[in-house]
């Protein structure tokens, strides 16, 4: 190769004209050659070229290796530009594939949730925002500390720091460390930088009233949606629908405000206003939990009805749970034991029996029934089929009216009542009253009771079934009984839901629930009078009156049917009356479950009754008719 | 020109400022300009690269986005000023100081080892000064290196066609000595940028071809024994390995290699526009104001933005070479050689690396990278060069 040195020699005489010379001289001098430029025109032949003077220095193999130099870089450095144009031009797509693919995030942007509000609007349940804690585990640098830095943060125990430190350990992209943390709680946990712990925005169920109305109310489950009560049956509703947001992310998982996100909107969901009215609601409650306490009862409930609109104004149950707090409550606790359980009434289902024997004209209110002695425990009484039926207290022959045998509550007189109507009339008016049928609600877990066709009674379950045992029902079904007296004979289907507001705040009534007329309303007016004899100081149920007010009522004291050995074992007591007794506007039903103290629907049910009806009357400023009642006779002459 | 004072003796020897400066010997008609708009373009893009990769991750943390750029700029006038202050003093003289350099810069060096020295980002190669700053003194150990070395191979006498084994070996032991020091921090790209200074000059200086082959065999065996011995740490064994498959371990060793060839590539032929790189907004590089800032660059200016840089780099070597080519003395020559060797293999191995062409070693893209230390040892570099160019003819 020949050495590139044609740039040397032009300027060799002025350069060591000038070393010669001194610097200043020699740049004086005004006519000094100035280099050629490489690209000069071109040159004549090159003349033969002078001899160089000797030089103390010989840049044969310098300038040949920085030629070398010079002309490798320009090598490497296309190479580069080449490798450029590869990855930005041919390899352009997929490169920006990867990189968008390693930027987009999908996050579901979780819809408001609805309140459920009372019928005044106060709030029972609301969704608070909230932060689920998540992890990659792959970004995560040291597990330990991280989780030593982030237990005391999420509020856990030294056992829950070492399940953090297990949950931050591994190669999964996607691990949830805590759920529903509030906002505060996340912003302490960002604050720390720790690499690999996200979150993800997510709302939290609170309930303000806690317990409050909790077995209608019902419950949500680990993702928030409703796994109980009203949360699941109005689920679609409440839950609105979510949204999506499509955004690019940075490498510590935030957003990149260069870059425009797409955005699919939620759309909130629309709150459920109850029927339920708060304060007689914990009224209900209040002194239903105390009655339960008191009389070492299993369970109870208290139903509080409207008689002309089927509206529930308060459901309680008794033990009961707080929905925020699902751990430390009791499975069987979590439900509506109003709705779900179901029991034999006894002596209330009486009202339906007398309510057919009246509507059938089969006897009147005034009408003597001839009851035969009753002994308890002895063949004493009145024998159907192979069974001996007795009143719950002796007593010899007793004539009574149809009045009497209600406020007595004579089974034996009941039997011989419904006798004149036979079984199928008897079947048919339960039925019409609802027994054995869905309330309506749509109330998860709600069970529709037992009654089975007349046609496989046998003669002693007719007698049963006239007085209340040997079929089965949930309290709701019973309230609704005595609101269709109350509302002259017209069946109004119970209502839980008084309607929903939409998010732009539209209220939409739920429509009119469906009626049915079940008995005349002169028949349930013969009734009602009758009832009113119950409350007398000559029925079952004197505690039960409230002054100033006319009250209706029914006790019942049954046998209890004991699960666990399917047999009679225990009572069920209860009080279901109604109130005024001329203008019914409220029906009040409490059962009781099992008490071990006292087992008399009258005297256990009767003041919860009283005084959960005077709670409510006056709460919705029901003024009492200034009528006097009317004294119909017990006993026939 | 009078400029309204009458006409005085001194007149005539005190020429105005504008006839000094058209005047054919003036300093600045002997600068090399081309060379300076090259370091000049140089400069300006990588602020704006700097400011780029900086704002989005200074408006996460709360801070003034401005921050970078405004350090890069005063960054850039001190490296000027220094620049200028080392073309003005006449290199010829700057070889009897050569000693003194050499051994202020060793002194740096150990002042790391000591206690004064700082580890930031793994590597302890700092002294962290009061009011927040911070020197390297291993890029300064480059100029002395870059002094040094020539002082010893152009002292030759008459006729010598070639240094004498001697000088080699004294040469050698010269770059030994910051080598080592520089390997201890550890910094393994500025340990092989001085192989490649001290590999181009001994070439330049006519060293036989079979003694340079046989450097470069000697340091080849000392990579191999470094491994084999353990000097090397783990992370830079794990870099080579993700440089031979960047997939192993996409997370880990490999991603700065894969997200800087992500960035890179989705920046297209224009790129995205500065300041709208979602990959740069997004964090996804890591050190991208420093090590993979052209990555700032392959993303939002595309080709024709790395493109530029190539060129504006080739541009700076090829000017380099040719001050070597036409230096007055060897020392001229040498000096050139060892400062377009720095600039050509620090440009190679920090393109390289983020074109996934070489395996990561840290270090800076000259002018273009953000550092104060790296810049101000890039300017008087440059100094340098324009001090070997403007001597010419003097």
């Amino acid at each position: 190769m020949t050495p590139p040195r044609r740039s040397v020699p032009p300027r060799t005489p002025p350069r060591t004209a000038a070393a010669r010379t001194g610097g200043r001289a020699a740049a004086a001098a005004p006519a000094r050659p100035r280099p050629p430029r490489s690209a000069a025109p071109p040159r004549p032949p090159r003349p033969p070229r002078p001899p160089r003077p000797p030089r103390t220095l010989r840049l044969g193999d310098s300038s040949r290796r920085l030629h070398g130099a010079l002309i490798a870089a320009a090598v490497v450095l296309s190479l580069f530009g080449g490798r450029l144009l590869d990855l930005q031009a041919v390899q352009a797509p997929e490169n920006a594939a990867r990189a968008e693919a390693g930027r987009l995030r999908t996050v579901e942007l979780p819809a408001a949730r609805g309140e459920i509000t009372d019928v005044h609007g106060t709030v029972l349940a609301t969704s608070v925002e909230a932060r689920n804690v998540t992890a990659d585990q792959t970004l995560v640098e040291d597990p330990a500390t991280s989780a030593a830095l982030l237990a005391p943060v999420l509020g856990v125990n030294a056992a829950g720091q070492q399940e953090l430190q297990e949950r931050l350990t591994g190669t999964k992209r996607f691990v949830y460390l805590a759920r529903q943390v509030t906002p505060e709680a996340w912003e302490q946990v960002s604050d720390l930088e720790l690499p690999g712990i996200f979150s993800e925005p997510t709302t939290r169920r609170v309930y303000p009233a806690s317990g409050l109305a909790a077995s209608v109310v019902g419950f949500v489950g680990r993702e928030g949606d409703g796994r109980g009560g009203i949360e699941l049956a109005y689920q679609q509703e409440l839950a609105g629908l979510d949204g999506v947001l499509t955004y690019e992310a940075g490498a510590g998982g935030r957003q990149i405000p260069t870059d425009s996100a797409a955005e699919e909107e939620p759309v909130a969901g629309s709150d459920i206003r109850l029927t339920i009215d708060r304060d007689i609601q914990w009224q209900a409650q209040h002194l239903l939990e105390a009655k339960v306490e008191e009389a070492n009862a299993d369970s109870g409930t208290v139903v509080v009805l409207d008689t002309r609109t089927g509206a529930i104004r308060a459901l309680a149950t008794a033990p009961t749970f707080d929905p925020g707090d699902l751990g430390s409550a009791s499975a069987e606790d979590i439900g509506n034991r109003a709705l779900s359980d179901i029991y034999e009434p006894g002596s209330t289902s009486k009202i339906m029996t007398a309510a057919a024997v009246l509507e059938e004209g089969a006897l009147r209110a005034g009408s003597t029934v001839v009851v035969p002695a009753s002994r308890n425990g002895t063949s004493v009484g009145l024998k159907l089929g192979e069974k001996v039926f007795h009143d719950h207290a002796d007593h010899g022959v007793e004539r009574l009216t149809f009045t009497g045998v209600l406020a007595k509550s004579s089974n034996i007189g009941t039997i011989i009542a419904a006798k004149k109507i036979g079984k199928d009339r008897l079947y048919g008016y339960l039925k019409k009253f609802g027994i054995g049928e869905p309330t309506g609600l749509g109330f998860p877990g709600e069970s529709k009771g037992l009654l089975t066709a007349p046609a496989t009674w046998s003669p002693e379950q007719f007698g049963t079934v006239a007085f209340g045992q040997g079929l089965s029902l949930n309290a709701v079904q019973a309230a609704s009984v005595f609101a269709t007296i109350a509302n002259n004979g017209v069946r109004v289907q119970p209502s839980l839901v008084a309607g929903t507001v939409a998010p732009d705040g539209s209220f939409v009534a739920s429509g009119a629930p469906s009626t049915t007329r079940v008995v005349s309303a002169r028949t349930a007016a013969t009734l009602r009078a009758m009832l009113e004899s119950v409350v007398s100081d000559e029925g079952t149920a004197p505690m039960a009156k409230i002054p100033g007010y006319r009250v209706a009522g029914k006790t019942g004291t049954a046998n209890r049917v004991d699960p666990a050995c399917s047999c009679y074992r225990g009572y069920t007591a209860s009080f279901i009356g109604f109130a005024p007794a001329d203008q019914p506007r409220l029906v009040v039903a409490v059962t009781l479950q099992n008490p071990r103290n006292g087992h008399y629907g009258g005297r256990l049910a009767g003041p919860v009754f009283r005084d959960v009806m005077a709670f409510a009357l006056q709460s919705m400023k029901v003024p009492p008719t200034g009528t006097a009642p009317p004294r119909l006779k017990l006993t026939a002459p | 020109m009078t400029l309204g004072y009458p006409a005085s003796p001194y007149t005539t020897r005190r020429r105005s400022l504008v006839a000094r400066v058209a005047d054919r010997e003036s300093v600045l008609r002997r600068l090399d300009w081309v060379l300076l708009a090259a370091v000049i373009g140089l400069v300006a893009i990588g602020s704006l690269l700097v400011w780029s990769a900086t704002r989005q991750r200074m408006i996460d943390a709360d801070l003034d986005p401005q921050t970078f750029l405004q350090r890069n700029l005063l960054n850039i006038g001190i490296g000027l000023a220094l620049g200028l202050a080392t073309a003005l003093f006449d290199y010829r003289m700057l070889r009897a100081y050569a000693p003194f350099v050499y051994g202020a810069s060793v002194l740096g060096l150990l002042a790391v080892l000591s206690p004064l020295g700082s580890t930031i980002n793994g590597s302890h190669s700092w002294i962290v000064l009061p009011a927040g700053f911070s020197v390297q003194p291993s890029e300064f150990a480059k100029v002395a290196l870059c002094v040094a070395l020539p002082m010893i191979l152009a002292e030759r006498r008459d006729g010598e066609a070639e240094p004498s084994l001697t000088d080699v070996l004294l040469a050698l032991g010269v770059a030994a000595v910051p080598a080592v020091l520089i390997m201890l921090q550890p910094d393994l790209g500025t340990t092989i940028v001085i192989g490649a200074i001290v590999v181009g000059v001994l070439a330049v200086a006519g060293t036989p071809t079979r003694w340079i082959l046989g450097l470069l065999a000697a340091g080849a065996l000392a990579a191999v024994v470094a491994i084999q011995v353990g000097v090397l740490e783990q992370y830079q064994l794990d870099r080579f390995a993700a440089f031979a498959d960047p997939s192993k371990d996409p997370r880990g060793v490999g991603y700065n290699t894969n997200q800087a060839r992500i960035a890179i590539g989705s920046g297209g032929l224009t790129g995205k526009g500065l300041f709208e790189g979602s990959q740069t907004s997004g964090k996804f590089v890591p050190e991208q104001q420093t090590d993979f800032v052209f990555t700032v660059a392959g993303e939002e200016l595309g080709f024709v933005g790395g493109a530029a840089i190539i060129v504006l780099l080739g541009i700076l070597l090829w000017r380099a070479l040719r001050i070597a080519l036409r230096a007055e003395d060897l020392f001229g020559t040498l000096m050139a050689t060892g400062i377009a060797c720095w600039f050509t293999f620090q440009a190679f191995e920090n393109i390289g690396m983020t074109l996934g062409i070489m395996p990561v070693t840290g270090v800076p893209l000259p002018f273009v990278s953000y550092g104060g230390s790296s810049m101000f040892a890039n300017m008087m570099a440059v100094g340098l060069l324009q001090n070997v160019h403007m001597r010419r003819y003097a």
